[in-house]
């Protein structure tokens, strides 16, 4: 069938924050297989449910399975050519839309059922078993039946659906998080410095040796998903100091974070990347260096962190952009306080600034309660 | 100075970085550092006075960066032989050109600097200026172009900055460059400049090239031909009928 191919790249879209229904793809073999296996699964239920009726178990399960796998496949054929304006609409509107398709499958088929009765072209006189003689009540169960079916059947693909976003945005944080770590060219120009410094000032150079060691502790510390705002902020300092050492003059940080809450937990590189993004971007390409800022506050419970930074001078080449780190942190601090944290990058003026908010969370060992 | 020792020009916007190939090369031994630059545009005026025999160029630098530095040195009638000191883009210099004499990676090991060293003394000057005129390959690959054209003036290169250029003109032979500070003879193609420079100059006539920023007012005499004005320039450029339609809608944006 069309279209598998085109819809087997959907789950690689960035996640938009509002999104329509996700459901698996009904043109794929599997999908129609297992919608045969559930289908048949359920009929097999309905007739031992009424097999104490008195009915011929056989011919009810025959009659009931194959009025059921024209409603099941015709229903996931519906769903398969609807797949892609579903997943656009917002969801309630996908909801409503998916369920009339699935009631419109099951009215048409039930109308065939009814036509093929009155009409009896099999040329055996139709018997009361095989066809249905009552049209409304029969029309009225199998839409009654059939709505709370797909009702249940949307509200599993919703959460399924959901869960498998959850699963490939942590895989996703992940794969940035490795890719967000210290530029090489970071690694490669600290070691130089180090390496001039080992001659012309040695304690400088063991102290940059421990800094760096340090910054990649904090880098490559996987166990962790969570520190406190005062070590965050060390280890962005930690950053500094090394870039100080090779940037000298051109690069000013100014720190304005004492009216931070410095325990409340904070997701790790947070502040470090944004530093290094600020300096690579916005210090290195300027011949005469500049002034980065970096300013918070608690307005509420939402902590509030600015980085700014000079933009490149008029003529000068700016670095070609990289927003792999904000895209991580998004990503990280939506997997964290999902709904409620933002990442906003601006150009105000002729800075560049960067805000982070989230929410303000202690300890979660003393605050358990929340 | 001994005739035997190899003059060397350092270029890299870190001071600890020059500070540590200093050295290196003092320990070396036979080699003569003769000047130290912090960017491009400072290390082609150097290397035109200066005549270094290799120049060791910082890839990455603000302002102007070592791989246009080096082009401009290549224009040069005894360019050095340039090797180039990155920290890890080295794709940057290979996708640049294959002849350049080398790269070293930073930190700089000593070995391998006296080994490019050895090899760029082998290399007579002639071979050198083959780095010259890349242009074709370039325009994809800086989408914003040269931040400087440079003119001969003897011996010496003198560096405009894009940015202060009016217009380039074409006659048979020559590009002009006019800038804010005067005019100069270029050897650049009108067209090559044209492609560089898309996103920043317009073409105006079939022998002209407008900086945007300077664009002031298309006006029409009574014989119908157009003129632009430029801003800051007393000058009054031709327009060809074709293009004055084009124009205007720019200056209308």
């Amino acid at each position: 069938m069309n279209g598998s191919d085109n819809a087997e790249a959907a789950p690689s879209r960035p996640a938009a924050p509002t999104r329509g229904l996700i459901l698996p793809d009904f043109c794929a073999a599997r999908a129609v297989l297992a919608v045969v296996l559930i289908v048949t699964l359920t009929a097999v239920v309905l007739s031992v449910a009424r097999h104490a009726a008195g009915l011929s178990f056989w011919l009810d399960l025959a009659r009931t399975a194959l009025f059921m796998l024209w409603t099941g496949l015709g229903s996931a054929a519906a769903l398969c050519l609807l797949r892609r304006p579903l997943g656009t609409m917002p969801l309630p509107t996908a909801v409503a839309v998916a369920m009339g398709a699935m009631l419109t499958v099951i009215a048409l088929v039930s109308a065939g059922v009814l036509w093929l009765g009155s009409n009896a072209f099999l040329g055996v006189r139709a018997s009361n078993l095989l066809l249905p003689e009552q049209p409304w009540r029969f029309f009225a169960a199998n839409l009654g039946i059939g709505a709370i079916v797909a009702a249940l059947a949307l509200r599993y693909f919703y959460v399924a659906g959901e869960w498998r976003r959850n699963v490939e945005l942590q895989a996703r944080a992940r794969v940035h998080a490795l890719q967000a770590r210290i530029r090489p060219h970071f690694l490669f120009n600290s070691m130089n410095t180090i390496a001039a410094l080992t001659r012309s000032n040695a304690a400088q150079a063991e102290e940059a040796v421990q800094d760096l060691a340090d910054l990649f502790r904090a880098n490559l510390n996987e166990k962790r998903s969570s520190i406190t705002l005062k070590e965050e902020l060390e280890v962005a300092r930690i950053y500094q100091r090394i870039e100080q050492l090779r940037l000298g003059e051109r690069l000013h940080v100014i720190w304005d974070v004492t009216d931070l809450p410095m325990r409340a937990q904070v997701p790790g590189l947070l502040m470090q990347p944004l530093l290094e993004n600020a300096i690579y971007h916005g210090i290195e390409p300027r011949q005469s260096g500049g002034v980065v800022t970096v300013s918070g506050a608690l307005d509420g419970d939402v902590i509030g962190l600015t980085v700014r930074n000079p933009l490149p001078e008029a003529g000068g080449e700016a670095h070609s952009g990289n927003r792999i780190a904000l895209d991580n942190i998004r990503e990280r601090m939506e997997l964290l306080y999902p709904g409620r944290s933002s990442v906003e990058a601006s150009r105000v003026g002729d800075e560049y600034v960067v805000r982070l908010r989230f929410p303000h969370v202690e300890d979660p060992v003393r605050t358990s309660s929340l | 100075m001994s005739t035997a020792s190899q003059r060397v020009l350092l270029v890299d916007d870190e001071a600890p970085a020059r500070e540590r190939l200093r050295r290196l090369l003092l320990e070396l031994g036979d080699i003569e550092v003769v000047g130290e630059a912090a960017n491009g545009s400072e290390a082609v005026r150097l290397a035109g006075e200066l005549k270094p025999d290799v120049c060791l160029l910082d890839v990455r630098m603000p302002g102007m960066d070592g791989l246009e530095a080096a082009r401009h040195m290549a224009l040069l009638p005894t360019p050095p032989a340039v090797v180039f000191t990155t920290a890890y883009d080295t794709y940057a210099i290979e996708a640049f050109d294959t002849q350049a004499i080398g790269y070293l990676l930073k930190p700089v090991r000593a070995e391998k600097l006296q080994a490019t060293l050895q090899r760029a003394a082998r290399l007579a000057g002639s071979q050198l200026s083959a780095i010259a005129h890349v242009d074709a390959a370039r325009a994809d690959r800086e989408p914003a172009g040269r931040t400087h054209v440079a003119a001969r003036l003897g011996e010496q290169l003198r560096l405009i900055p894009v940015s202060e250029v009016y217009y380039f003109s074409a006659d048979q032979k020559y590009t002009t460059v006019r800038h804010r500070h005067g005019s100069e003879l270029i050897e650049d193609s009108l067209r090559a400049l044209e492609e560089e420079f898309a996103t920043r100059f317009v073409r105006v006539h079939r022998n002209a090239l407008v900086n945007i920023d300077f664009l002031a007012a298309v006006e029409r005499d009574a014989e119908g031909q157009h003129h632009v004005l430029l801003r800051e320039l007393d000058e009054r450029l031709a327009v060809s009928r074709r293009l004055a339609g084009e124009l205007r809608e720019r200056l209308l944006r």
